[in-house]
């Protein structure tokens, strides 16, 4: 028991999906938002590293494909993750991430708790949020993958549809850029990173697993199931090193910087924008 | 003959046939540009009226049922061929200074594209003028192809002076434009007016249950 204080929690496949995620969607935030930004001297000198204005541009439509062509892949790995044999049950099993029943009564104990109301709810593997997140990037993916492609070359998605749905292509596909990126730099950061449990970093991502104190915790449901099972031994792993950890820590902070910056300048300099909503 | 060999005899055979045919099609099929028009009179045109249907309006545009742009009010002097007879002080000023409206386009904030490279030649003709290279059975090939080169009527309907897509009056002027904007700006509020007060409070409870816990475990 010693060393192995973790739980594990997620596959090096599924951390490296996250870590794909993360790149390109940094990437795509820096060349979108000084594209929309240009016209300030602010998203100029973001795109400068991309080589300006120009540069900027291809770099966020190739950084979108190949965003598009890992979601694709990412379509694959879940439909190769269900579980076909128990099929339609299995969508709604504990291990599942589709919403379920379940999901809207944590919500309300939840909220309960946070008004000191009720006891809290013993989350199982996944707690609502989790769900949400995890779906919210397959609908802005899809809404955002669909008008990035109209936009790719304007004059040859023109052939297919009328020239004028660009207008509403480029509006949805910078509410949504922009719904994206405030979600995760303010909600998503504070929910895994800031708040009072997990701060200041929760490296369950990069680790792929957790401690067990804080799964006790925060998914009590689930840690009891895995214990009833006799599936705790075959779970648990050693945290990483701390050379390891301290790599975590800066990695993650430099991109929750990087998403910090982005968000508090872009804010700063909206007024300079001549775009009316 | 060696199985290498054979792949590449097959590639190659491969290859010449996907050549062969993509040319027959290319010589069969008028080629979609050419088909949707570059700007030459057609029978059609020459009756009176005819050029009714070239109008930029509502009727225009392969408006799904409407949804589309060309609604709103057109003024007068929109089908004038020079758009601004009778306009006071018109060659002392900037096109900015009357046309507050317009100033801000992609093309204008974000292209570096001058009114008159698009409004091309003195006078400059309203949109609707028959004769007006803004006309949209020629507006592609005059305007639009000067750089998006094979452009197509259908790119041309992009609207260059987009209006603010939530203003009331975009309502009638583009309708899918405003309640597609609508729509998006109802799910983005929505999202942040769930989550922005309940992780706020969400963060003092668990700070709250800290204190207490540290508390306890002093006394
Ligand atoms: C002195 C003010 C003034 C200046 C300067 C001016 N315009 Fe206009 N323009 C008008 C007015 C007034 C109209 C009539 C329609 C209206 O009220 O919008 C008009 C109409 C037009 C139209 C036709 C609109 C339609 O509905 O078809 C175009 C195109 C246009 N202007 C472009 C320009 C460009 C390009 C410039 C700069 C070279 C320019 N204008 C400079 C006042 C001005
Ligand atoms: C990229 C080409 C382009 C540029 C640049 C451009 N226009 Fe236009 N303009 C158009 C087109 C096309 C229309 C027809 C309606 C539309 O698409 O918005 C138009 C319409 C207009 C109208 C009629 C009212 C309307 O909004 O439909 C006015 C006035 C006008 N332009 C003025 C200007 C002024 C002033 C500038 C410079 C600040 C300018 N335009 C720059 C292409 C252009
Ligand atoms: C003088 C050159 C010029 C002319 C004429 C011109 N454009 Fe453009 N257009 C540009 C430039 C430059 C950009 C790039 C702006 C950008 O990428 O932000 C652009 C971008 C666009 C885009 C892509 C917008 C996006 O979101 O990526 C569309 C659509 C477009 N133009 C339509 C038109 C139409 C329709 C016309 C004819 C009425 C026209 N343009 C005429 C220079 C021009």
């Amino acid at each position: 028991m010693s060393s192995k204080i973790n739980v594990r929690r997620f596959s090096l496949t599924q951390m490296m999906f996250h870590f794909f995620l993360i790149i390109t969607f940094m990437l795509l935030s820096v060349t979108g938002i000084a594209w929309m930004y240009i016209e300030t001297s602010w998203g100029k000198a973001l795109a400068t590293p991309f080589g300006g204005y120009v540069g900027a541009l291809e770099v966020h439509r190739i950084t979108g494909l190949i965003l598009l062509a890992g979601f694709g892949i990412h379509i694959l790995y879940t439909i190769w993750k269900v579980d076909w044999k128990h099929f339609p049950r299995s969508l709604f099993s504990r291990d599942s991430l589709v919403f379920q029943w379940r999901d809207v009564k944590d919500f309300i104990l939840h909220l309960g708790w946070i008004l000191g109301l009720s006891k809290g709810p013993q989350f199982d593997r996944w707690s609502w949020w989790e769900k949400f997140d995890y779906w919210a990037v397959w609908w802005g993916l899809i809404i955002v993958g669909v008008t990035g492609l109209m936009l790719y070359d304007p004059v040859f998605s023109s052939d297919y549809m009328p020239g004028w749905l660009l207008n509403i292509a480029l509006w949805v596909h910078r509410i949504e850029a922009v719904l994206a990126m405030a979600h995760i730099f303010t909600i998503h950061f504070f929910i895994e990173h800031w708040r009072p449990r997990c701060f200041p970093f929760s490296a369950t991502m990069f680790e792929g697993s957790k401690s067990i104190e804080h799964l006790r915790e925060e998914h009590p449901a689930w840690v009891a199931r895995i214990e009833a099972e006799g599936r705790m031994d075959e779970m648990l792993c050693p945290s990483a090193p701390v050379p390891l950890r301290i790599l975590y820590f800066g990695v993650g902070y430099a991109l929750i910087g990087l998403g910090v910056f982005l968000l508090v300048f872009a804010l700063l300099n909206v007024g300079l924008l001549t775009l009316k909503l | 003959m060696k199985i290498p060999d054979l792949i590449q005899v097959c590639l190659l055979c491969l290859m010449s046939i996907i050549v062969l045919a993509s040319q027959q099609a290319v010589a069969a099929a008028p080629h979609p540009y050419e088909a949707a028009g570059t700007g030459y009179f057609r029978d059609g045109d020459t009756l009176p009226g005819a050029y009714l249907q070239y109008r930029q309006s509502s009727e225009y545009g392969g408006s799904l049922w409407g949804l589309g742009p060309g609604g709103g009010n057109v003024k007068r002097s929109s089908f004038w061929a020079d758009a601004h007879s009778g306009v006071d002080s018109y060659m002392l000023r900037s096109c900015a200074s009357c046309h507050e409206d317009q100033r801000y386009s992609l093309h204008s904030s974000r292209g570096n594209v001058t009114c008159v490279q698009c409004h091309r030649g003195q006078p400059i003709s309203g949109i609707n003028h028959y004769y007006s290279g803004m006309n949209p059975i020629r507006r592609h090939a005059y305007v639009c192809a000067k750089c998006h080169e094979a452009a197509s009527a259908s790119f041309a309907t992009y609207v260059i002076h987009e209006p603010p897509p939530l203003a009331s009056s975009t309502v009638e002027e583009f309708p899918l434009f405003y309640y597609a904007v609508l729509f998006m700006m109802i799910l983005a509020v929505g999202v942040f007016a769930l989550f922005i007060p309940y992780v706020t409070l969400w963060g003092l409870r668990e700070l709250i249950g800290l204190f207490t816990e540290r508390r306890n475990t002093d006394v």
